[in-house]
């Protein structure tokens, strides 16, 4: 499985216009239901908030990879979003967020998704993906970086 | 340097394996060898194994979930939040390489013997593992019975008088010895055949020693019981409606009525011969004869120190308590007991010999040695064998001489010094410590000469 099979346009935004974690946060969880990705909106943003109060997603390097696991997710699903100004996301190194990734995964898993997963969560940790996602200035143009690095 | 990591978190969808890559990228670069195992939500991948944790030079643990460290056991280990890991990977490589380098390697002797012993006991095969089977399940009868008759002595005298003894007398004796080669019998041939070897095992065993077949019977019972009960297992062909009878109908009787029909009329007879031969030459032995059966025996048990040599001498002290013959036992214990002993003592008259770790694993040996557990020795024959296995062969050779020379007797299959509190159990019990502490001191002067002086770096 191919990760832009979890990933599509209409779960892709450019401009984040959040100022702050939470406001992203919400924007990130709206996207998911507008695309019929999640029954129950309120509930999985409280999920994804509980799992921020466990410890920052904020992996660094402009990174944040908020997720969640709920029965109220249809199927495994990424959002990816990017903030133009950065937003205090308390990173693990205190830099600003432009990267996100919102992860979302229903209780009953799938492992080939989970594989997925865990292959961007790898691939986040390489500088030039990151790069290449910062100057991806359309949503086709972070596709294409995506595929790049399959 | 070789460094072993497990990274894991409360999701275990994406920081997990952000950490692993981050190690393993830090590590590329930094051109340590690395392996990372990942317990996500996918389960464990890329799982460490045995080897790869035996080879390494550092564990991290970088996670946010529990992680056992249990596997890690005498490794440096940096125990790590997983953002740690994600945040600066290289930093951590630092901190463990340094951990690594200031490691004082707990060389825990009593864990060591532990490994020896089961990696042997997974070594075993074929007969020697039945053998062993039987013979393992059979000391703990031989410990009670040995005991309860030697307390009988100590509260009836010479004849067991008295209600209190005359009962220990049937405990002991009358009991748990007469379930000893039985359950000898019984427990090779189920290690043969499974679970419907027990029976005609332990039928043939009872019958051995009816016929006064001895623990020689026995063992040929118990092998016989079990080839012929995986014999039959694949002879016999039931259609699918009567398959349920084999076990518990067809496989008990046929081989039970084999085993013991053979054994009355034709293994029991010629083994009740060598027994009997035996038994009547260990008795009678004299003089020089008695000193160099001590000393073979002895010798054996310190060969190698557990091992097949060393049990093989250790069935037959055993097997003889049911013959009422106590002085074998006596050898192998004390034999057994001298090599670890003479190592320890050698470690204390020439400390400049044996480097720091020994010098610990010197005292652990003191202690297993008081104990009867001859692989106490093992991790100085390991380090030095050419050395260390002659020294212990002839003072547990000595010793093994002596004890039979002074008549020194045992009761008990075990337990090392802690049975000579036992009233009644050691038969000479002052002769017999004065043959283990001889034994001893010869031990370790010879390794003593034998070993060269540790260069102080």
């Amino acid at each position: 499985m191919k990760l832009t099979e979890l990933l599509t346009e209409d779960l892709i935004k450019l401009n984040l216009e959040g100022k702050d974690k939470e406001a992203c946060l919400k924007e990130l969880v709206t996207l998911l239901a507008e695309a019929g990705k999640i029954t129950e909106q309120e509930e999985f943003y409280q999920t994804i908030l509980a799992r921020e109060e466990l410890s920052t997603t904020g992996v660094g390097n402009q990174v944040a990879i908020p997720h969640g696991k709920s029965e109220v997710v249809k199927e495994p699903t990424i959002v990816f979003a990017k903030s133009e100004t950065g937003v205090d996301y308390g990173s693990i190194d205190d830099q600003d967020v432009k990267l996100f990734f919102m992860i979302a995964v229903p209780e009953k898993k799938s492992e080939e998704h989970l594989k997925v997963l865990a292959k961007l969560s790898r691939k986040l940790m390489h500088q030039e993906f990151r790069e290449d996602l910062l100057t991806a200035a359309t949503k086709q143009k972070v596709l294409e970086v995506i595929k790049e690095h399959e | 340097m070789k460094i072993v990591a497990v990274t894991a978190c409360p999701t275990g969808v994406a920081h997990t394996y952000m950490a692993a890559e981050a190690l393993e990228k830090a590590a590329q670069k930094k051109e340590i060898e690395i392996k990372v195992e990942t317990q996500g939500s996918v389960g464990i991948e890329n799982e460490l194994t045995t080897e790869d944790i035996k080879q390494a030079d550092a564990v991290i643990i970088a996670a946010g979930t529990n992680v056992k460290t249990g596997r890690f056991q005498g490794k440096p280990l940096l125990s790590v939040e997983v953002g740690e890991a994600i945040k600066d990977a290289t930093a951590l490589l630092e901190e463990a390489k340094e951990k690594a380098e200031d490691f004082e390697p707990q060389e825990d002797v009593v864990t060591d013997v532990k490994t020896h012993k089961s990696e042997r006991s997974q070594q075993r095969t074929g007969a020697y593992k039945h053998l062993m089977n039987g013979v393992s399940r059979m000391i703990p009868f031989v410990v009670a019975g040995g005991l309860a008759i030697s307390l009988a002595f100590a509260f009836g005298g010479i004849d067991a008088e008295g209600a209190l003894a005359g009962a220990l007398m049937q405990i002991g004796g009358d009991a748990a010895f007469a379930l000893m080669v039985p359950i000898l019998a019984g427990f090779i041939a189920a290690s043969i055949a499974d679970r419907p070897g027990l029976a005609p095992g332990m039928v043939g065993g009872m019958l051995a020693v009816q016929v006064e077949a001895g623990f020689l019977g026995g063992i040929i019972a118990g092998f016989l019981a079990g080839y012929v009960t995986e014999w039959l297992k694949n002879i016999i062909k039931l259609p699918a409606t009567l398959e349920g009878l084999k076990p518990v109908l067809i496989l008990p009787l046929f081989s039970t009525l084999i085993i013991g029909l053979l054994m009355l009329f034709v293994i029991g007879p010629p083994v009740m011969g060598i027994m009997t031969g035996l038994e009547n030459w260990l008795e009678g032995m004299t003089g020089t004869n008695r000193v160099l059966l001590g000393a073979i025996l002895g010798a054996m048990m310190a060969f190698d120190m557990g091992g097949p040599v060393n049990k093989a001498a250790y069935a037959f002290g055993v097997g003889l308590l049911a013959s009422e013959i106590y002085t074998p036992m006596a050898v192998i214990m004390a034999a057994g007991m001298t090599p670890p002993l003479g190592l320890a003592l050698a470690t204390m008259i020439t400390p400049n010999k044996f480097d720091r770790q020994q010098k610990e694993a010197g005292k652990a040996a003191a202690v297993l040695g008081i104990s009867f557990i001859t692989e106490g020795a093992i991790p100085f024959a390991a380090a030095d064998p050419l050395k260390v296995i002659p020294s212990i062969m002839v003072g547990s050779a000595i010793t093994g001489a002596l004890s039979m020379l002074f008549n020194a007797t045992l009761r008990a299959p075990h337990g090392g010094i802690f049975v000579v509190g036992i009233p009644g159990a050691v038969g000479n019990v002052l002769l017999y410590a004065v043959a283990i502490l001889i034994g001893t001191v010869v031990t370790a002067l010879l390794v003593s000469s034998l070993k060269e002086k540790i260069e102080v770096a």
